[in-house]
């Protein structure tokens, strides 16, 4: 029982670290636990949870169909195993589907809002109404040992209806297995030619059934290991040998239809997608069949169980292919499953798991009864009469390690999980770092390759510190008012001095420094014959500086916000006007922006405000 | 039914439509997310200006004349109203974002930030502006006339005038007349638009066309599987029976019990004792 122990706890594990999991998917919302996006708004989720799922939980109405339809008695003995799996398959797939949908509470919705021309409508349906028949066709066996009068009518009554809901199980099934490939009728954009094709439905179909067969041959054996219990055998061996015909099918459905659709080269082109379909199909079809033919492998366990395996492998990575792999290189996004989106699925998978090991324990699920009380080799139940300790009940034999194991994953995915889990997903407390070199920049205001040294630290203190960046870092977005350089530099029509000639005077001495800057004695005592500012400011031009000026900068006069601004704008107009498709030669004329209310300049009153 | 017609070669790319829409519709800034396209569009932007050499091409919901997203929705939560536009319900959406998958612009966008999120797109201004006859703040904002509103058969027509007399101006093509069954946003453009398109371009026919097929399959297939099941047991049954008659158990025995319920085990039980 060793492994048995072993394989709860592993799954009470991963059951535990998804259940904090659940809380910050619906703490945090689904961008704080995804990696979805507005390109791939669906992903692992949908490919493995819901596709995947449903097809997982197939071998309930094949096995069903098998000994109710075909009436192949000697399959009894694996019909209820089949319909708990199916039957905890589908609640897993809607548990997996509430962490999956934005609005969970709304999912009863598709009772009473129909959209007949929905898939996934029918889809819905179909899975609600299959849940409802496999509770149905599963619970005589939790009824069977019931004494209640009224639960013994109701088992009595059920039994009767078990050929009715068997069928109407697999009429269910038909569509809705199928119609989960329908969904993807209507995405010939996302999904990639090796994929998709107008018999999708039929594909899902027939892989269904085959992956019905390998799974409950999985089943059937892995159950049989743990439980340390004789496989079936010769049902597996049968399963195969059902499955040998139904996955060859497939594979010739398959390559024929895209042999018809003319896309055989895609496969061998060697692109991401031709390898995917290669891996994909030889798991779910070639090896299998091929493993499936030889009777070695028939005839022992392991190699059913590993071939078993592969298929089930196989089929449901088509699902995770068609359901976002397949879609990655014609969209060209970049999805790939948070660790989150994994673990979380891997917990539905868990309790799943669990809850059919709990059934397993209590009712009459294989043919040999319920898995019994000897058969669990630990912790006995006995009672010492010595002192009177009463050794616990095999059922909770494991509870203490299996909590230990679930608090232990809780434990791991607490300490996994990012920031945002706690802090919320916050864009506005991001800190913006200062500028790292210096605290004077060159800004190239005009973009003419002419930069003017600008006070960057000055402005910063000036402004109130880094909360101030915005006032001239303004984004030019629609709904931003921009902060133009008038604000500071008021003149309209001057242009303004950045240097401050008589703070250098009375800093160098006056009287004395003025050689210092205008050195040479003969020449005029002006701009272009005085030194440059890097000359003496060395450091002021930065080795990091993204301009470089093509002379050192002089410190003259700023261009006055008039001749600055034109200088900006007018130039992009002249190109846009010149545009034959523009044809709009005004849009380089004054008017286009100075519509008559500009007044004309007057040189008397220079500190008159002026408006566009 | 009204529509919006754009001349890519009018647009200046001043971005007012841009403006007008986020006040019309009270859109909160729009922060740079991880779930975000790189487009301009997001769940807070529903129409933005793509640059792509020196086109200006404003990016918004096409409003199919038969609009994927309607027909992919389970609930029937968005519809294409008689006037034109499409419009979704966040009453009736439970979030499954199949309308995001159907979409072949890639149009709806989703609040991924938030833990009540909802689908969000263009709507045409219906609500507020094209039901009450008014035009949307986005073509009302226009200072070129780049984009306007106007019933689509006069706004085709005269597509085909400024087609006619400016060939050069243009690429041979009305986009939204004919792909993806006809869309009520009309494109004059001088370059090729297919870059609006998510994947494969697929727009020679109406998406919501390729599940038709499937979905009316459905009763026929509900039934026909009944039918067939049904026929195969009985045959199987009848089979048995008659090759029964010299063995004294088997499937017959299953059968006039009308069946012996889920498990084996009850059968099996009975012939222990």
């Amino acid at each position: 029982m060793r492994r048995l122990l072993a394989t709860k706890a592993l799954l009470w594990f991963i059951a535990g670290g998804a259940l904090i999991l659940a809380i910050v998917r619906f703490a945090r919302g689904m961008g704080a636990t995804t990696a979805l996006t507005d390109l791939t708004p669906w992903g692992f989720w949908i490919g493995f949870d819901v596709m995947g799922g449903v097809a997982l939980a197939a071998g309930g109405f094949v096995v069903a169909g098998t000994v109710y339809v075909f009436r192949l008695e000697r399959y009894h003995a694996i019909v209820r195993p089949a319909v708990l799996t199916a039957f905890l398959g589908y609640l897993a797939v809607v548990g997996g589907l509430l962490f999956d949908l934005g609005l969970p509470w709304n999912i009863w919705h598709m009772v009473i809002y129909w959209n007949p021309h929905s898939p996934l409508f029918e889809v819905g349906w179909c899975v609600m109404l299959y849940l409802t028949v496999l509770a149905l066709e599963f619970a005589p066996v939790l009824f069977e040992a019931a004494r209640h009068p009224l639960l013994a009518k109701a088992y009595k009554f059920l039994k009767s209806a078990t050929v009715p809901l068997v069928f109407l199980g697999i009429m269910l099934s038909t569509l809705h297995q199928s119609s989960l490939g329908s969904l993807n009728l209507i995405l010939p954009h996302r999904l990639h030619p090796l994929w998709y094709t107008p018999i999708l439905p039929i594909m899902f179909f027939v892989s269904a059934i085959g992956l019905g067969l390998m799974m409950v041959s999985c089943e059937s054996l892995v159950s049989a290991w743990l439980y340390e219990r004789e496989p079936e055998l010769e049902v597996v061996q049968g399963l195969g040998k059902a499955a040998r015909w139904v996955l060859s099918g497939y594979a010739v459905l398959r390559l024929g239809d895209i042999f018809v659709r003319g896309q055989g080269p895609a496969i061998f082109a060697g692109t991401y997608e031709s390898w995917l379909f290669i891996t994909e199909f030889l798991l779910s079809a070639i090896v299998p069949v091929v493993l499936l033919s030889l009777p070695a492998i028939r005839r022992s366990a392991g190699g059913l169980t590993v071939t078993a395996l592969m298929a089930v492998t196989g089929i449901v990575m088509n699902r995770i292919d068609v359901g976002g792999l397949a879609q990655v290189g014609t969209t060209g996004t970049h999805y790939v499953p948070s660790w989150m989106e994994v673990w979380m699925s891997l917990g539905v998978v868990a309790a799943a798991a669990l809850a059919y090991f709990f059934v397993a324990e209590r009712f009459n699920l294989f043919h040999a009864g319920p898995v019994k009380r000897e058969q669990f080799r630990y912790n006995l139940p006995t009672f010492d009469p010595g002192t009177l300790v009463a050794h616990p009940d095999p059922y909770t034999a494991g509870l203490g390690r299996y909590t230990l194991a679930g608090v232990f994953g809780a434990a791991v995915v607490l300490g996994l999980l990012p920031h945002s889990a706690f802090a919320g997903l916050s864009l506005k407390s991001q800190r913006v770092t200062p500028p790292g070199f210096g605290d004077r920049v060159l800004i190239d205001g005009n973009r003419t390759r002419e930069a003017v040294l600008f006070e960057h630290k000055k402005h910063v203190e000036r402004e109130g510190g880094e909360a101030s960046c915005v006032r001239c870092h303004h984004l030019n977005n629609p709904a931003e008012r921009t902060t133009g350089c008038a604000r500071c530099h008021r003149d309209m029509y001057q242009t303004t001095s950045i240097f401050d000639h008589s703070l250098h005077a009375a800093r160098l001495g006056t009287g004395k420094g003025c050689a210092s800057c205008h050195v040479d004695n003969a020449a005029l005592k002006d701009v272009a014959h005085t030194k440059a500012c890097l000359d003496c400011h060395t450091r002021m031009l930065p080795a990091t500086a993204a301009v470089k000026p093509r002379q050192p900068p002089r410190l003259g006069p700023a261009p006055s916000y008039v001749d600055a601004l034109h200088g900006m704008c007018i130039q992009c107009h002249e190109e846009r006007a010149k545009d034959p498709r523009v044809n709009k030669p005004a849009l380089a004329q004054c008017a286009t922006c100075h519509t008559g209310k500009v007044p004309s300049f007057d040189p008397a009153k220079p500190d008159a405000r002026q408006t566009l | 039914m009204r529509a919006i017609l754009t001349d890519v070669t009018k647009c200046i790319g001043c971005e007012k439509c841009v403006a007008a829409c986020v006040t019309e519709n009270k859109l909160p800034p729009a922060l740079p997310a991880r779930w975000t396209r790189d487009d301009g569009l997001s769940a807070e932007r529903f129409t933005a200006i793509e640059r792509k050499g020196t086109s200006n091409v404003r990016k918004q919901c096409r409003h199919c004349l038969e609009p994927a997203c309607a027909s992919a929705c389970p609930v029937g939560a968005l519809h294409k109203t008689p006037e034109g536009p499409v419009v979704y319900d966040s009453s009736k959406c439970l979030g499954c974002r199949y309308c995001m998958m159907a979409c072949p612009f890639g149009i709806p966008r989703y609040q991924w930030g938030s833990t009540v999120p909802y689908v969000r797109k263009c709507t045409m201004c219906h609500e507020n502006r094209v039901k009450l006859g008014r035009q949307p703040a986005c073509t009302e904002a226009c200072p070129t006339q780049a984009t306007i509103f106007g019933e689509r058969t006069e706004l085709l027509a005269e597509a085909h005038r400024r087609l006619g007399v400016d060939p050069a101006r243009y690429q041979p093509a009305v986009w939204g007349e004919t792909d993806v069954g006809g869309t009520s946003v009309l494109y004059l453009s001088p370059i090729p638009l297919d870059f609006l398109g998510v994947g494969r371009v697929q727009h020679e026919r109406a998406l919501p066309e390729l599940t038709v097929t499937a979905m009316e399959a459905v009763p026929p297939v509900f039934v026909g599987v009944g039918a067939v099941l049904a026929g195969v047991r009985w045959i199987i049954g009848r089979r048995m029976k008659l090759a029964d008659g010299s063995s004294p158990h088997g499937g017959s025995h299953d059968g006039s019990h009308g069946g012996s319920g889920t498990g084996s085990r009850g059968g099996s039980k009975e012939k222990k004792p």
